[in-house]
């Protein structure tokens, strides 16, 4: 190799490899602290709590969670663990299927219906955006108490899906209003509705942009903690992650037992993650940016 | 099309907020949730909030914590989107397939590994820095106060840097390579380059991420519950935390909303920055 081409070519790259795997192990390696947690027994992992990868792999902790085997000296959590993974699906999916609807008809009447304040919408989704959780949380509390939903997973689907709709309506604003309206005119002079060209005309071809703002809403849902802790105070009403904080509160405890919860619980949104990052990343930056 | 969304969106934010704020001005108690009684006080909840040494330092805290974590986010996620962007380096594309891992994992349980990854006794922090000969003895990372808040700085950073870092990469594919080639003809240094070319293009991305996460940051809650508990002490309360024992775990309704009231003030003129930043000045 000539000195020119050490200088232009080799040292860029290797400082290019260099960088990328420094970013890559940081972004790994404390999820590998998590998995080699979750999958050695309690002895095993004290003693050599400096190895980043399990010395005797054992699945003991993943399957007594799993099918909910809570033994002689486990918590009752441990019983519990499947239905609050049934919990956490049940209301993540509801919440996802109820802002889809809602959303993409309010969007679709924002982006193509003339309505006094049309214009102004956009301003007041944002704001309300940024409205604090933490701030509503006490009435919304009280709220569900007084209706009697206090223990329902409608006690958690109903304020998750108010609180994601703006979020939701601003995807799919952006969404919609890229869409060419000549479509969806073509379909009305051949004697289809307005509703009817949504259906078979906007909402096909918005099935990218559906699906973006679907897998964010579930993973918010999914990771909610604050709502759901405040909503569900018995053990078989637990989403997951309220499931999990009451196990880092117990006087018992296992650092395997709970690695091996939390886990469990981060399998589905680190596979949606992976196999759908597209439509996440797409999501996520439609969430941000204007269009 | 719209009433159903409206009465959703007003049900589970207007309608609450305003009741936060009138709760703010009264008085009440586990016993207001069956009589529905809620005498006026006035201003006294803010009184006792503000005269309060532990909001006082939950807020400090708060904006310490902000004010850190925003700065390392940004600083770390244009970092990892200019390794990202780098063309040399096929290696690249697996980084940015595995970027946002961090921002999967569910807050709690971001909380849940942190926490032992910085167990001062089993953590794998501690058994890694004294194998490598780095400190002479095990650290009390989450139990020294003055270590704790750093501590949650961490763990949140990590799960929230990948949200900057994929919006930055996204702003960086845009600028196109001739602008550079142009510069480097006329003589530029990799500094002049990164200053006039692209820092001023990426602005407009660059005051979304730090408002958006000045917003969030703000809030910030589940690894607090689950790395200390608010402890040593009151050394990791912060705004969210404050509200939330005040209500959920002492029952005190009037000054939880008065304290509730004050940080939505303090987010709301953040927010408006934003607002007013988006349709005014820049287009993004």
């Amino acid at each position: 190799m000539t000195k020119v081409g050490f200088m232009t070519r080799f040292l860029p790259t290797a400082w290019g490899y260099l960088t990328n795997l420094f970013v890559i192990a940081i972004l790994v390696l404390p999820l590998l602290v998590l998995v080699t947690g979750a999958l050695q027994n309690e002895r095993d992992l004290l003693a050599h709590s400096e190895s980043l990868l399990p010395a005797h792999i054992t699945f003991d902790n993943v399957v007594n969670l799993a099918l909910g085997h809570q033994g002689s000296d486990l918590p009752e959590q441990v019983r519990f663990y499947p239905r609050a993974f049934f919990n956490s699906a049940i209301i993540s999916l509801s919440v996802t299927l109820i802002v889809t609807i809602l959303g993409s008809l309010s969007a679709y009447s924002i982006v193509r219906l003339r309505f006094p304040g049309r214009r102004t919408m956009p301003y007041g989704i944002l704001s309300v955006r940024m409205v604090p959780l933490i701030a509503l949380i006490i009435p919304l509390y009280m709220m569900m108490a007084r209706s009697r939903l206090l223990g329902t997973p409608l006690a958690i689907i109903i304020p998750q899906a108010g609180l994601f709709l703006p979020y939701t309506i601003w995807i799919l604003i952006s969404y919609f209003a890229s869409l060419p309206s000549e479509l969806e005119d073509a379909a009305r002079i051949d004697g289809c509705s307005r509703f009817g060209a949504f259906l078979r005309i906007v909402l096909p071809l918005s099935a990218p942009g559906l699906s973006a703002n679907a897998v964010i809403i579930f993973l918010l849902s999914w990771n909610d903690l604050l709502l759901p802790v405040i909503m569900a105070s018995k053990v078989e009403q637990m989403t997951l992650p309220v499931l999990i904080s009451s196990i880092v509160t117990l006087k018992y405890f296992s650092y395997t037992l709970i690695n091996a919860a939390g886990l469990l619980a981060t399998l589905p949104t680190l596979l949606l993650t992976i196999f759908l990052q597209r439509y996440v990343i797409r999501g996520l930056t439609a969430g941000a940016l204007k269009g | 099309m719209n009433l159903p969304s409206l009465l959703l969106v007003v049900g589970t934010i207007g309608y609450p907020l305003v009741y936060t704020a009138n709760m703010a001005f009264r008085d009440v108690g586990i016993r207001s949730f069956i009589s529905g009684e809620m005498p006026w006080l006035g201003f006294r909840n803010f009184a006792t909030v503000l005269t309060d040494s532990v909001f006082i330092a939950s807020f400090v805290q708060t904006l310490m914590f902000v004010v850190v974590s925003v700065t390392l986010e940004v600083a770390i996620g244009l970092g990892i989107a200019m390794t990202i962007n780098m063309r040399n380096a096929r290696i690249a594309g697996l980084t940015k397939s595995l970027l946002l891992l961090p921002w999967a994992v569910p807050p709690v349980v971001n909380g849940v590994m942190w926490s032992y990854i910085f167990n001062s006794k089993y953590g794998t922090l501690n058994a890694i820095l004294y194998k490598l000969g780095l400190i002479d003895g095990y650290v009390q990372w989450v139990s020294d106060p003055t270590l704790a808040l750093a501590a949650i700085v961490v763990a949140y950073v990590w799960r929230t840097v990948p949200f900057g870092a994929l919006l930055f990469h996204a702003a960086l594919q845009t600028i196109p390579e001739s602008l550079y080639e142009a510069a480097r003809l006329d003589g530029a240094g990799a500094w002049q380059q990164w200053r006039y070319i692209t820092l001023p293009l990426i602005k407009p991305t660059l005051v979304v991420v730090l408002i958006l996460r000045t917003v969030f940051s703000f809030m910030v809650f589940d690894e607090i519950l689950a790395i200390t508990y608010g402890g040593p002490g009151d050394s990791t309360w912060t705004a969210a935390w404050y509200i939330y024992s005040f209500a959920f775990r002492f029952y005190k309704f009037g000054p939880a909303s008065a304290a509730s009231f004050i940080v939505t003030l303090a987010i709301a003129a953040i927010a408006a920055l934003y607002v007013w930043l988006f349709y005014r000045r820049v287009e993004v």
